[in-house]
């Protein structure tokens, strides 16, 4: 199977390489695995406390080519967009944009879910409850009163 | 029950002279080797109930003295089909003893005769709780195949002890979880004599020897790895 351009592009050029200090507040960690072939992804955002803006986006995956180049194009994707925006990517848009085959799509799924995890880490971090329908600003399980 | 009997009946009575044998190695009434059912498990080979605990004391007892009775070398004289049929349950006794000895190996054998679990599965979805580990792991092969090719051996050195860190880390992980798989067991023969559903335990085993098969896996990686060198 061949892979597109773009998948090879990202994939011996890789945007974003790297990481960012886990502990940093502004920082969110989301590491994924893939059922399918066992790769790892790890993608992490610095988001801007005040305008909520992604700042800065680094990835290290381990796996193969199409995965590399999803996280690549995702860290790509999310910088400079607001976390709700970010959240808005879907996994359709990443395999559109890479070409990719229907057996690599699960490599823009990791993707995506990668996004989703790394922005959910930053909001527990920020005391932002991620399951709490009301929003409410607290990190305890919603009391029945 | 009458059926499997009526199916099996012609297996089940000696060969020779046509005593009821019962799936027995012997004919009880005629002392001549059998064939083996057609459908015949490694348990009921032993002579043991179905359990996941096992006296492998006892096991080893019982493969000794069976081995000394199958063994072909003892039928040297015999017909050609006993020979055979020495040669058959020999090997059977091979199989069965390499399988049920092994407490992991037993818990596959046990679903898989259940219908749980087909041979040979293993699947490769890395356990949420392990994705950190497999991460980092990932990390320092990475960096000692690089400090390998910069020919860089002072820090191949360093990654190499991070490596051996790590396997021991990978090897303590594979012994929480044969703990882990040995509770399971004997809970699953608790259930069994007291007659409780075993059906939650099917699933339990099964999630565990998968975590198992992934950690297995890995320890596999570092090792060759290790051994590059």
């Amino acid at each position: 199977m061949a892979y597109s351009e773009k998948v090879i592009d990202h994939y011996r050029n890789p945007r974003n390489v790297g990481s960012l200090p886990k502990d940093d507040p502004n920082v969110g960690t989301g590491l994924v695995g893939a059922p399918e072939c066992g790769d790892v992804m790890k993608l992490q955002v610095r988001v801007n406390p005040v305008t909520r803006v992604i700042e800065e986006a680094k990835f290290k995956t381990f796996g193969c080519g199409s995965a590399i180049a999803s996280s690549s194009l995702a860290t790509e994707w999310v910088k400079g967009k607001t976390v709700e925006e970010a959240l808005q990517i879907k996994n359709t848009e990443i395999v559109r944009e890479l070409n990719l085959p229907p057996v690599k799509i699960h490599c823009s799924v990791l993707a995506e879910d990668a996004i989703k995890a790394a922005i959910s880490d930053w909001k527990r971090k920020s005391g932002l409850a991620e399951a709490a329908p009301t929003g409410a600003p607290a990190a305890a399980a919603p009391a029945q009163e | 029950m009458s059926e499997t009997q009526t199916l099996t009946s012609r297996e089940l009575h000696c060969w020779s002279c046509g005593a009821a044998a019962g799936g027995a190695h012997f004919c009880p009434s005629c002392g001549k080797i059998q064939p083996l059912p057609p459908d015949i498990d490694y348990f009921t080979f032993f002579g043991l109930p179905r359990r996941l605990g096992l006296d492998a004391h006892a096991l080893e007892a019982i493969y000794h003295e069976l081995s000394w009775r199958l063994h072909p070398d003892r039928f040297a004289q015999a017909s050609e089909a006993e020979r055979r049929l020495s040669l058959d349950r020999a090997a059977q006794l091979n199989d069965a003893f390499r399988t049920l000895r092994d407490p992991v190996r037993r818990v596959e054998y046990l679903l898989w005769l259940s219908g749980r679990r087909r041979e040979g599965e293993t699947r490769q979805q890395a356990p949420p709780e392990l994705l950190e580990e497999v991460f980092e792991l990932n990390e320092v092969l990475e960096e000692l195949r690089q400090a390998r090719r910069n020919g860089g051996d002072g820090t191949a050195a360093s990654l190499r002890r991070q490596l051996e860190a790590e396997q021991q880390k990978l090897e303590t992980m594979l012994a929480a979880v044969d703990k882990e798989l040995a509770e399971a067991a004997a809970a699953w023969d608790r259930a069994l004599d007291s007659g409780a559903a075993v059906e939650p335990l099917f699933d339990r085993l099964n999630q565990i020897l998968n975590r198992r098969s992934y950690i297995r896996n890995l320890v596999e990686n570092v090792r060759q790895e290790l051994a590059a060198d």
